[in-house]
């Protein structure tokens, strides 16, 4: 015997490697064995990543009929039964307890995935800081990006590309990941971002700010000629963000009485909502036309509105934000089973769920108070993310984040370039986007775990 | 180590009293049965024993301590909890019971606590399911992983919310077989409700009988009696001894 087996001999789990095949009882529960696909021709079994060697069993009925020793690259690899006569496998002891400290059952595929995601972002930065309007070559832009360009080509890529890429990337992150934190917290699938009437508020504080403000002491933003003045561009930032916290503040004090129960909080949001609608209603009714088509303007989100100064303060509170939401991960994954099992647990549940809420509406509230509407983010990537990666939220919170930055990366190119000059409304390029995917990751066969 | 003197509660101000001044003690180790109909405060008390509601009056002492002042990550190293209805994320296994260390952890599992769930899913014979999504898995493996990860809490106690109710015979035995494991072997003390009556006998130490909110009666096997039964649950039984067992069959002297 070897050195090496000695010592293999010497763990403490190698008698389960080395036992005999038993035969399956009765009362089994064969579910551990199953073929995965029993419709697939050629049933292959999967040991996983860092599995060790050991024996897997192959089983006809609850019979054991022949058993393969995987050798330590064969179990990092596959099985492959003998077709037809085998039903059920036994994959070695190991092979299955290998996943300390992981991200449960695929380790690697879960890294591969942030990995390929971050990689994601970062190609499609370049590729939307590279197509626009301008007509400029690779070359070009990479020599303006060295700041070595014309010096109109530097402005474009310094002053207006750079800071629209940063928005859409971190904007994109924030929103998803609020959306994500939203459907946890209140255990319900449909929640977004805005569900505590985030972003009607935001349009009620801007629509007032250029409706009833507009040409006053107060600029619309929008209004090229107070722009050109030089009126402060984000003084309907600001009425927007204002009264999205307003509206915060008012729907976590209320739910506070009832302890943040998610049906309450839901509703509450809801009933909130349509009352700042119900006043932007109003507001654009007695609206000037100019006003009126300023302030609808506005509700369309767009990335061009970001400078590097609205990006900082988003970046500040969306880094914040996932900071704040990664160390809680675990907190998030006791909330899945329940309010009362989190708290069993010693999660303190009306206390976490308070914060996070606040953290994700805020996070919501500056992103819409720059840029403007840009829905469904916050809802398609979370979904998307938790099919193929799972609920886990050590992984879903970065992946969301990442996967918000891509959706809305991908939009922003994409209506810049068929915009034929003037970028299309970003927040409709995500939805149209974004649902066909959305639909065949719910209902596709395949990654679809639920 | 446990015990609760006087505990009253009600959801509000408003709201009819659930729990009417209930007096409980459970020894280190021991298995306490409450007995009682639907709807007479078995689940709102071990709510309230766990802080996941908080009572109106009266208290609760654990090992002396007050466990209504005690932190809730505190509280959960000392007393742990398998719903009635269990609901997990599409976690696997092995980070479900993880998940019951994060009153230990916090933010981070570190080695110990990966070392405790190894340990736990080797004793609880569950070490083959740790890669699996608990998604995919039945009823009673289920209920088992719900047991692994309120173990992985190492408490001194285990509150356990009617734990055979929707199982198989087969799983129901597994079951309690389990939790007569953990209070024998490691000296954890349970707290459980069960409909049947037989198990219930066949397992617990004290028996608590509960009708609206208060504890008519309580003690060893002992104390009970048809006409105690009856007077829990309305309804009638026989009780026949066979070998010094008691058994309880349905039917009996109809008034």
């Amino acid at each position: 015997m070897r050195l090496s087996e000695c010592t293999e001999a010497l763990s403490k789990q190698v008698w389960r490697l080395r036992r005999k095949p038993q035969p399956l009882s009765e009362y089994t529960d064969l579910s551990d064995f199953r073929l995965k696909h029993s419709e697939h021709k050629n049933p292959v079994y999967q040991a996983f990543p860092g599995a060790r060697a050991g024996r897997a069993f192959l089983y006809q009925n609850t019979r054991p009929v022949s058993e393969k020793t995987t050798s330590k690259t064969l179990s990092a690899s596959k099985i492959h039964p003998p077709r037809g006569l085998v039903k059920y496998v036994r994959l070695p002891y190991d092979s299955v307890m290998r996943n300390r400290n992981t991200f449960g059952q695929n380790r690697e595929r879960r890294h591969m995935g942030l990995l390929l995601l971050t990689g994601a972002v970062v190609a499609l930065a370049f590729v939307c800081l590279f197509v626009g309007s301008s007509n400029m070559t690779l070359s070009e832009c990479f020599s303006a990006l060295a700041k070595k360009g014309t010096a109109a080509q530097n402005r474009i890529i310094w002053n207006i590309r750079i800071p629209r890429v940063l928005a859409a990337i971190i904007a994109g992150a924030g929103l998803s990941v609020s959306g994500l934190i939203m459907q946890t917290n209140l255990n319900n699938p449909m929640a977004s971002p805005s569900t505590l009437g985030v972003s009607n508020a935001a349009v009620f504080g801007a629509n007032l700010s250029i409706i009833a403000f507009a040409g006053g002491f107060l600029s619309t933003g929008n209004n090229v000629t107070n722009y050109m003045v030089g009126a402060n561009p984000y003084s309907t930032s600001l009425m927007a963000f204002l009264f999205s916290a307003l509206s915060i503040l008012l729907i976590l004090g209320l739910c506070r009485v009832r302890s943040f129960q998610p049906g309450v909080v839901v509703l509450a949001g809801i009933a909130i909502g349509s009352v700042w609608t119900a006043a932007t209603t109003i507001l654009q009714f007695y609206a000037t036309d100019v006003g009126l088509s300023a302030a609808v303007i506005w509700t369309f989100g767009d990335l061009g509105r970001a400078t590097y100064r609205a990006d900082l303060i988003m970046a500040v509170i969306v880094l914040a934000g996932i900071v704040f939401f990664s160390l809680m991960s675990w907190r998030f994954n006791a909330l899945l089973s329940g309010d009362a099992a989190a708290k069993s647990m010693g999660v303190a549940v009306n206390r976490l769920r308070f914060l996070s809420m606040l953290l994700a509406s805020v996070i919501t509230a500056v992103c819409v108070s720059f840029l403007g509407i840009i829905g469904f983010v916050g809802i398609i990537c979370p979904h998307v993310i938790k099919k193929l990666f799972g609920q886990d939220h050590r992984v879903s919170i970065p992946a969301s984040a990442l996967s918000g930055s891509i959706l809305l990366l991908l939009a922003d190119t994409l209506s810049r370039s068929i915009g034929n000059g003037s970028a299309l409304p970003v927040g409709a390029i995500t939805s149209l986007l974004g649902a066909p995917f959305f639909l065949a990751i719910i209902f596709g066969r395949k990654g679809g775990r639920g | 180590m446990l015990e609760i003197s006087d505990l009253r509660f009600r959801y509000s101000r408003h709201s009819p009293t659930v729990l009417d001044g209930v007096n409980l003690r459970l020894g280190d180790g021991e298995i306490g049965i409450l007995l009682g109909k639907n709807g007479s405060g078995k689940t709102t008390l071990f709510k309230n024993i766990l802080g996941i509601e908080t009572p109106s009056g009266g208290s609760i002492r654990f090992d002396g301590e007050n466990l209504l002042r005690m932190n809730r990550r505190e509280r959960a190293r000392r007393i742990a909890y398998v719903p009635q209805d269990i609901r997990f994320g599409d976690l696997s296994v092995y980070d479900t019971v993880l998940m019951g260390r994060v009153s230990y952890f916090g933010f981070k599992a570190g080695r110990e606590d990966q070392e405790a769930v190894e340990r736990i899913l080797q004793e609880i014979r569950l070490e083959e399911y740790a890669s699996r999504s608990v998604e995919a898995l039945s009823g009673g493996e289920r209920q088992k992983i719900a047991i692994a990860r309120a173990l992985a809490q190492e408490p001194r106690l285990l509150v356990f919310d009617e734990p055979t109710g929707n199982l198989d015979i087969a799983n129901e035995q597994l079951i309690i077989e389990e939790a007569r494991r953990v209070a024998k072997e490691k000296g954890i003390g349970i707290l459980t409700s069960l409909h049947d009556l037989n198990q219930a006998l066949d397992l617990g130490d004290r028996f608590f009988f509960m009708k609206n909110g208060r504890i008519l009666s309580s003690g060893g096997s002992e104390i009970v009696t048809e006409e105690l039964i009856c007077e829990t649950f309305d309804a009638h039984v026989r009780i026949v001894e066979i070998e010094g067992k008691k058994y309880i069959i349905n039917g009996g002297n109809q008034k």
